[in-house]
């Protein structure tokens, strides 16, 4: 085997020279669909890394309007920091907001004049640990009888998600089509150069050469038009994918943009990866199936 | 060393190309096979390498059962056969070396085995001066010189020829057949199937006659036609 590596490998670039247009064809459509992968993992990732961080500054705001003494408030502060995904709850009684309210605006406009009863609520300030136990903690907080009302910003996080999953459910049926698409130019790129030789092919089998001997040399072809299609498109999507970065952190500089060396990297190796086997797996089918067909 | 038990061949479209074929080849014969266009010749070589299957009857090669051979077997049946065509069969791309090189290369041989058993196989049919040529720059002897060569650079102890001189100019012809004497002489038996009646004439060797698919004759020191 090791002995006829060296052979294979000729075998395969003499192959790929031979039929240098159809070779061209096969690798530019791994590139394209590659790239096009790639273009979809990093848009859903960074995608769901703005949303993450958005939603972990996110927090829940409770209001009670009548009156309620400091230990009766005490108690419901407890009853809320005691629910499920709530990390952190600050009381704000109203007399406090209006007093922070009248500090703020004294200075413009006398308000005791104007307004002679607080009409600010008591207000509970509620941190929760995840966004996506917003409403369910928004509901049991609800339900508590002295609240009157509930505020969140969930909306907006809920549409990006669908958002993020729409993009991500496309994402994933386009790649899937693609590579199908591109298996079947890669199997049939190298079909067309095994029945090119299919004398060759013939006579080899008569001088006494195994199926796997015959296969290897388009298997290896296969290979080498998967990793040139891999290599190109993760150079094109690193290349890119680094230039817009730069200019987005440059206008936004604290949007939370994937730029960790490791998942950059395990992004392109799958790349890589994902063209070599390919590339692989098309010319292993097409010199099959020549071989099924044709000879017997 | 080759052996046919009862054979038939039929082919899909009612041909029978052979019948009822009982015969045995030893190790050291040289045997010509000869008979009329469409008689059967080419069928009963390609029995023996497994290119085509018996519909009845038993082929054994080297004593192996050649018809139930499991098919992920059949290329090593076929390094212990040489095969000549008369249309030669060389890979136009390559040059003598590469295409006799090629018979070693698909057995995994090492590099440097390929280079030796290569060149003395192409000294044998005595192509040494040609190793860099291109099967077009050869005369059609040349050609089949080369096709000995590879057909024999395993050592393979059974040869089979189908028409080797059909392309060939009587002299040339009769080189060809020196060459294949040679050979059987290095201990490989030879099976030769020809419309060449001097050279059987000459070389009075075993000669099986077919006839429409029959073995009508099996005489030694044989002629072309029945005397
Ligand atoms: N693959 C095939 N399918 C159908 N019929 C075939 C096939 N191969 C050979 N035949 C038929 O079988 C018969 C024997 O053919 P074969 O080639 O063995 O004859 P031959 O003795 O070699 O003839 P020639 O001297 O012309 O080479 C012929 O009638 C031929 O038409
Ligand atoms: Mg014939």
């Amino acid at each position: 085997m090791l002995s006829s590596l060296e052979f294979f490998i000729v075998e395969a670039f003499r192959s790929i020279r031979r039929s240098a247009l159809m070779s061209f064809v096969a690798i530019a459509t791994i590139i394209v669909s590659l790239t096009i992968f790639g273009l979809f993992l990093l848009l859903v990732l960074n995608m769901g890394n703005i949303v993450g961080s958005i939603s972990s500054r996110m927090d829940l705001v409770a209001y009670v309007y009548k009156d309620l003494s400091l230990d009766d408030a005490g108690v419901i502060q407890i009853k809320i920091s005691n629910l499920p995904g709530v990390e952190k709850v600050e009381f704000t009684s109203k007399t406090e907001a209006w007093n922070n309210f009248k500090d703020e605006f004294n200075s413009k406009l006398n308000l005791n004049e104007v307004v002679y009863d607080n009409p600010l609520p008591h207000t509970y300030m509620v941190r929760v640990r995840n966004a996506d136990m917003l409403p369910q903690v928004a509901k049991e907080i609800s339900s508590i009888d002295v609240v009157d009302e509930v505020r969140y910003n969930g909306k907006l996080i809920q549409q990006i998600k669908s958002l993020i999953s729409a993009v991500r459910v496309g994402g994933t049926a386009l790649v899937i089509m693609l590579s199908f698409a591109t298996l079947l130019i890669v199997v049939n790129t190298i079909r067309l150069t095994v029945i090119a030789r299919e004398t060759d092919i013939y006579i080899m089998k008569l001088v006494g050469a195994t199926d796997n001997f015959v296969k290897w040399p388009f298997i290896i072809e296969g290979i080498i038009i998967g990793v040139v299609g891999g290599v190109t498109s993760l150079l094109i999507l690193k290349l890119s994918y680094e230039a817009v970065v730069n200019r987005i952190l440059q206008a936004l500089p604290f949007l939370p943009l994937i730029t960790d060396y490791g998942l950059l990297m395990a992004i392109y190796a799958t790349m890589f990866f994902g063209g070599t086997a390919l590339g692989m797996i098309g010319g292993y089918i097409s010199v099959s199936r020549v071989l099924k067909n044709e000879m017997q | 060393m080759i052996e046919l038990i009862n054979v038939t061949k039929s082919f899909t479209n009612g041909i029978h190309a052979l019948s009822g074929i009982n015969l045995h080849i030893g190790k050291e014969e040289f045997v010509f096979l000869v008979g009329s266009s469409g008689a059967g010749k080419t069928t009963l070589m390609k029995l023996l390498y497994r290119d085509e299957i018996p519909t009845s009857g038993k082929v054994i090669v080297d004593r192996i059962n050649v018809t139930e051979l499991d098919a992920s077997q059949i290329p090593y049946l076929r390094r212990n056969i040489g095969i000549v065509f008369q249309d030669f069969k060389l890979l136009p791309k390559r040059t003598v070396y590469e295409n006799v090189a090629f018979a070693l290369r698909v057995t995994g041989a090492l590099r440097s085995t390929i280079r030796r058993k290569t060149m003395q196989a192409l000294e044998l049919v005595g192509l040494l001066r040609r190793v860099n040529s291109f099967p077009d720059e050869l005369s059609g002897g040349e050609k089949q010189r080369a096709c000995i060569a590879r057909a024999i650079v395993n050592n393979p102890p059974i040869l089979l020829a189908d028409e080797p001189t059909g392309n060939l100019d009587p002299a040339t012809s009769w080189d060809i057949l020196q060459l294949l004497d040679k050979i059987n002489k290095r201990n490989t038996t030879v099976v030769v199937s020809t419309h060449n009646k001097n050279i059987v004439d000459e070389m009075k060797k075993r000669v099986i006659e077919l006839e429409g698919g029959r073995l009508v004759r099996d005489q030694q020191l044989g002629t072309y036609n029945v005397k």
